[in-house]
């Protein structure tokens, strides 16, 4: 167990002990690591900060269920992934209610109101505006997948384990992420 | 070999397929170009900067998430964390662990000690015990006492037979006596009582025996009515006689 377990695992006795504010030394050792998921998956600054908020409040209300076994670290970094995915799946939903109001053939896209469209992309001529879009295609599952594969450098495993999947279906959702951001990426390509 | 799929493609990329998809790129060069589209795309896309967040980065989020945490009350601390009860159940599990591996040493034993013991020679026996029964006695002492009774004071002969036949009978009076008293018969164990007294003055009477002491002896112990005493006991001895030697047998020495 390394030096930051031991330390973590203190600080957990201490708030289960009562000792509330022990908490904010969790919170100051892992809340950059959570922001970097939590970020990398929604694609947003804001929408991250929330999730940061929410998992760290989500993990206080559960810490009496974490094993001592464990690290802290990871424990916190699930709890984010599920707080981003319910974040961005929201955030479709809501985009897809707006669209089906405002204009019936916008079911098709089914993109979040907040991407980027081509003509912006177009304009900006931006690497991360291309990619964004890109992302924008995903479903939440597949967007998340993707980015614990691809940026996170995750194991199949450790991405099935957070999102609560079978390691074959969180492979599957790698493959269709992949697949689909190239199609989008080669279009946007011919289209500049 | 076919043309790899993309999803061998992208398992090459993530490391996750075999060696001999990678050596089939060296020798394909239609799936060559394929990896080489797969690694530009995905290289685009491993570009994404999350914006930097500073060292009080923890301390704001801590701020803002403070005041909707209420205080774990120590009621509710987990019980895993309890320095007692992880000691208790790390010297308990510690414990149960020895006991169940020291059960199960003996356990494999069993089986090779239990033919050696059928082998083994049995354990000597104990001394043997002189079992004395009731009627024998009894009868014996009546024959004792009838002879007693007609000993003449003339006839010294009868002096060295009577002292070695009481010394005799003595010793089998005894190991009566004591299971007499063990059994909780009143009767029997006056009797023999009496029967005691004589037997040992006769045995080492002082000065030998001759017939005036013979006939004080008769007297003070009143040999007659000893002698009826045994013939009594005798004539119930059926009963007696299966009962003393049940108990005898049963382990009296």
């Amino acid at each position: 167990m390394g030096r930051m377990d031991t330390n973590d695992h203190a600080a957990i006795r201490a708030v289960l002990s009562g000792d509330r504010d022990a908490y904010a030394a969790l919170v100051g050792r892992h809340s950059r690591s959570v922001f970097r998921v939590a970020f990398r998956i929604t694609g947003n600054e804001s929408d991250a900060e929330e999730v940061v908020q929410d998992a760290f409040l989500r993990g206080y209300r559960k810490l009496e269920s974490f094993e001592s076994r464990a690290s802290f670290g990871t424990w916190i970094y699930r709890i984010a992934v599920r707080c981003a995915l319910d974040k961005v799946s929201r955030r479709v939903n809501q985009s897809t209610q707006t669209s089906i109001t405002g204009d019936t053939d916008a079911e098709t896209i089914q993109v979040p109101d907040c991407a980027p469209n081509p003509e912006q992309v177009l304009l900006g001529g931006e690497i991360g505006a291309f990619r964004e879009s890109a992302m924008h295609s995903l479903t939440p599952l597949e967007r998340t997948a993707f980015t614990l594969r691809h940026m996170e450098d995750c194991s199949m495993e450790e991405i099935a384990g957070a999102l609560e999947i079978a390691p074959n279906a969180a492979k599957q959702a790698v493959y269709r992420a992949v697949q689909k951001l190239r199609q989008r990426l080669a279009l946007l390509k011919v289209k500049t | 070999m076919n043309h790899l799929s993309e999803e061998q493609l992208i398992d090459l990329y993530y490391s996750e397929d075999g060696p001999e998809s990678a050596r089939h790129l060296d020798t394909c060069a239609e799936c060559a170009r394929a990896y080489d589209s797969l690694q530009a795309d995905l290289g685009d896309m491993r570009s994404l900067q999350v914006p930097p967040r500073s060292e009080a980065y923890g301390q704001q989020v801590w701020a803002s998430i403070a005041d909707r945490l209420p205080s774990y009350t120590p009621a509710k601390r987990h019980w895993f964390y309890r320095p007692l009860w992880l000691g208790l159940t790390t010297a308990a599990a510690c414990a149960l662990l020895a006991a169940a591996f020291y059960a199960g040493r003996l356990w494999e034993r069993q089986p090779q000690r239990l033919p050696a013991l059928a082998s083994a020679p049995a354990p000597p026996a104990p001394p043997r015990v002189v079992v004395v029964v009731l009627s024998d006695h009894l009868e014996r002492s009546e024959r004792f006492l009838v002879q007693l009774k007609h000993a003449s004071a003339d006839d010294d002969q009868l002096a060295l037979p009577l002292r070695d036949e009481a010394r005799s009978l003595l010793d089998a009076n005894r190991k009566c006596q004591r299971e007499a008293e063990a059994s909780g018969d009143p009767a029997l164990t006056k009797a023999l009582d009496r029967l005691n007294d004589l037997l040992t003055q006769l045995a080492d009477h002082p000065g030998g025996l001759n017939a005036d002491a013979l006939a004080k002896l008769q007297q003070e112990l009143n040999t007659d009515g000893l002698l009826f005493e045994v013939r009594v006991l005798r004539s119930r001895i059926p009963d007696r006689q299966a009962s003393v030697h049940h108990r005898i047998t049963g382990g009296i020495a």
